[in-house]
């Protein structure tokens, strides 16, 4: 009964935090408990007393100072001094810049909109298929849920209760061998098909690039090295990120205008929001789950199932990506772990981490796909490419990036093995 | 009521950009400090009440700028006047909750048994068992009852905005966009 209200409002359309919190008042109610009522408004405020969650602004604003700063097309030129004259030089490009940004921007929406911009016209006049160039910006935006910092990262490790930082760290070999698997993957399209040779530069413009480009990567340096050295909380370093990002806007480059601050600062807080009011929510809706033993009785069926967690890893695999093909990844990620994270730990004994990670690009995973993927009709808005195009161009992508998946399940190690 | 939602969403725009600012530099503060040896205690429980503030603030300006997270599978799917009703049920959903939220907030603050007790929080305690005025903040050094008022507010401002949406579905307006009011 409430699993079929919960179904019924999320169809009709209605804000998924409302969903969450709707489905938990009928509950209450349902189930006689009205004592819990005193304390519904207190409960959803107490959801998000945490400090973890602090990083999620600050890094939004870090990407919104950096977007409106002119990073990427810096990066962009930063990244074309080592390519040169290559087969395939800017699809390459595209991927390396996509990599280092998705250690900024911690959004694969965020992200994707932005690379289209920036690479999509570039790739299209040296000659490449645009939707071959779409498909590139969007495998290449699949590397944001994985590689520090990533706002799935922050909001997994808040509902797991587990280090922020150690999970910034764990994302670390997952999100080298994504990009790694990406590059082979372009490498052998290069081989088969004839890209586009890169344009070489001169020393001059070379020199000129990398003086430029410097100073950019001092953002996801002081953000990871942080995290990574153990000095900096990611809440910490998100907030220093935002100073340096600041800096490098209004002081090195110039490009940032302080008038332009009000609407950086209010487009961070809305998205932030956005995000936030779920999680919110679900710690009301976690009502409904630790009332009904939710996990418990999935356990249970799983149990009958398999007991062997490689089994149990591909069934989630699959059962994700469904999932992130109808809900949004965030939202997919609030609703999914205080279900099945237990049973992964208490059941099969699966690493928090090795788990978080695997959660995590399956549901950016399911953001590509057709018939819904959100992913996809972004990258259609932005470029003007027919989803199906963009899916054919995608799918080496998609198919590399469940070869890392199923790597990461078999292996858990490739995780762990960072973490101290 | 679009006035006044209108009027509203101004407000909210410049509250949550002072927050969203006042979030940062809490931290910087904290980095600053703790780097130099100067730890200030109640920072961290303000920025976090800050943040907080600033997420409820922006809940109820994504409803009036419909920028919220959902699922639209079937809307997507439906002809344009079954969209129109579906719509129409989806922002009448949202207004019985936020009535719903001002309803579960006056419970919890309970005003009326507060004035019988003479507004004395101790009494008012001692007789209902509600411990909403006695609960302190850790560090910051005010009553938690005053940084939880944000709940109500929210049951407020999210009943006016979804009063809003719902006359535009009935007339057919356009709602505010969110980059206009980026823009403003």
């Amino acid at each position: 009964m409430v699993g079929a209200a919960f179904v019924v409002l999320l169809l009709l359309g209605v804000p998924i935090a409302f969903v969450l919190a709707g489905t938990a008042l009928f509950y209450i109610v349902w189930s006689d408990q009205t004592l819990l009522l005193q304390s519904f408004a207190q409960q959803m405020f107490s959801g998000i007393e945490s400090y973890g969650l602090l990083a999620i602004p600050l890094f939004m604003l870090t990407g919104e100072l950096m977007n409106e700063g002119g990073i990427t097309k810096r990066l962009v030129s930063f990244a074309s001094v080592f390519m040169g004259r290559t087969r395939g030089g800017l699809a390459y490009i595209n991927l390396i810049v996509n990599t280092l940004v998705a250690s900024i921007m911690g959004s694969a929406a965020a992200q994707m909109a932005v690379m289209a911009r920036a690479m999509v016209p570039a790739m299209e006049r040296e000659g490449y298929p645009k939707p071959f160039a779409a498909a590139t910006t969007a495998a290449g935006s699949l590397l944001s849920p994985i590689i520090p910092p990533s706002m799935l990262f922050v909001i997994y490790g808040v509902l797991a209760q587990i280090a922020i930082g150690d999970l910034f760290i764990a994302g670390i070999v997952p999100g080298l061998m994504m990009a790694a698997a990406f590059l082979a993957t372009l490498a052998l399209i290069g081989t088969l098909r004839e890209l586009p040779m890169g344009s070489s530069l001169s020393l001059r413009e070379r020199l000129i690039a990398l003086r430029n480009g410097l100073p950019t990567l001092m953002i996801p340096f002081v953000i990871v090295g942080g995290i990574v050295a153990g000095v900096a909380t990611p809440t910490e370093s998100a907030a220093v990120a935002s100073v340096a990002a600041a800096l490098l806007g209004f002081a090195v480059y110039r490009e940032l205008d302080w008038r332009r601050l009000p609407a950086i600062l209010m487009r961070t807080g809305l998205n932030a929001s956005i995000v936030i009011f779920i999680v919110a929510a679900a710690n009301l809706f976690g009502w409904v789950i630790v009332y009904e033993q939710v996990p418990q009785a999935l356990a249970a069926q799983l149990s009958a199932l398999t007991d062997s967690p490689l089994m149990f890893l591909l069934i989630v695999n699959l059962a994700l990506i469904l999932v992130g093909m109808v809900i949004d990844g965030i939202a997919a990620l609030i609703l999914i772990v205080p279900i099945l994270l237990p049973i992964a730990i208490n059941q099969y004994g699966i690493a928090p981490y090795q788990f978080g990670g695997i959660v995590c690009i399956n549901l950016v995973l399911g953001r590509l796909p057709p018939p819904v993927g959100a992913g996809l009709f972004v990258m259609t808005a932005m470029t003007g490419v027919r989803p199906g195009a963009i899916v054919r161009a995608l799918a080496p992508f998609l198919i590399a990036t469940v070869l890392v998946l199923l790597c990461l399940s078999v292996f858990p190690g490739l995780v762990t093995v960072l973490i101290r | 009521m679009r006035a006044i939602s209108a009027a509203l969403l101004r407000v909210e725009r410049v509250v949550l950009i002072a927050l969203t600012l006042a979030v940062t530099v809490l931290i910087l503060l904290n980095v600053v400090t703790r780097s130099t040896g100067m730890a200030l205690f109640w920072v961290d429980e303000a920025a976090i009440y800050t943040m907080i503030w600033a997420v409820f603030v922006g809940a109820s300006m994504q409803v009036r700028l419909r920028a919220a997270i959902s699922v639209d599978l079937v809307p997507m799917a439906l002809g344009d006047t079954a969209k129109r009703v579906l719509g129409f049920v989806v922002d009448l959903l949202v207004l019985s909750f936020a009535l719903t939220l001002i309803w579960l907030s006056f419970i919890w603050y309970d005003p009326i048994g507060l004035a019988q007790a003479g507004f004395d929080f101790g009494a008012f305690a001692g007789s209902t068992f509600n411990f909403i005025y006695d609960e302190p903040t850790v560090t910051v050094g005010i009553p938690k009852f005053l940084i939880w008022l944000i709940m109500p507010i929210l049951g407020l401002t999210l009943t006016v905005h979804s009063i809003a949406n719902l006359a535009d579905r009935l007339t057919g307006a356009a709602g505010p966009v969110l980059e206009d009011l980026v823009a403003s």
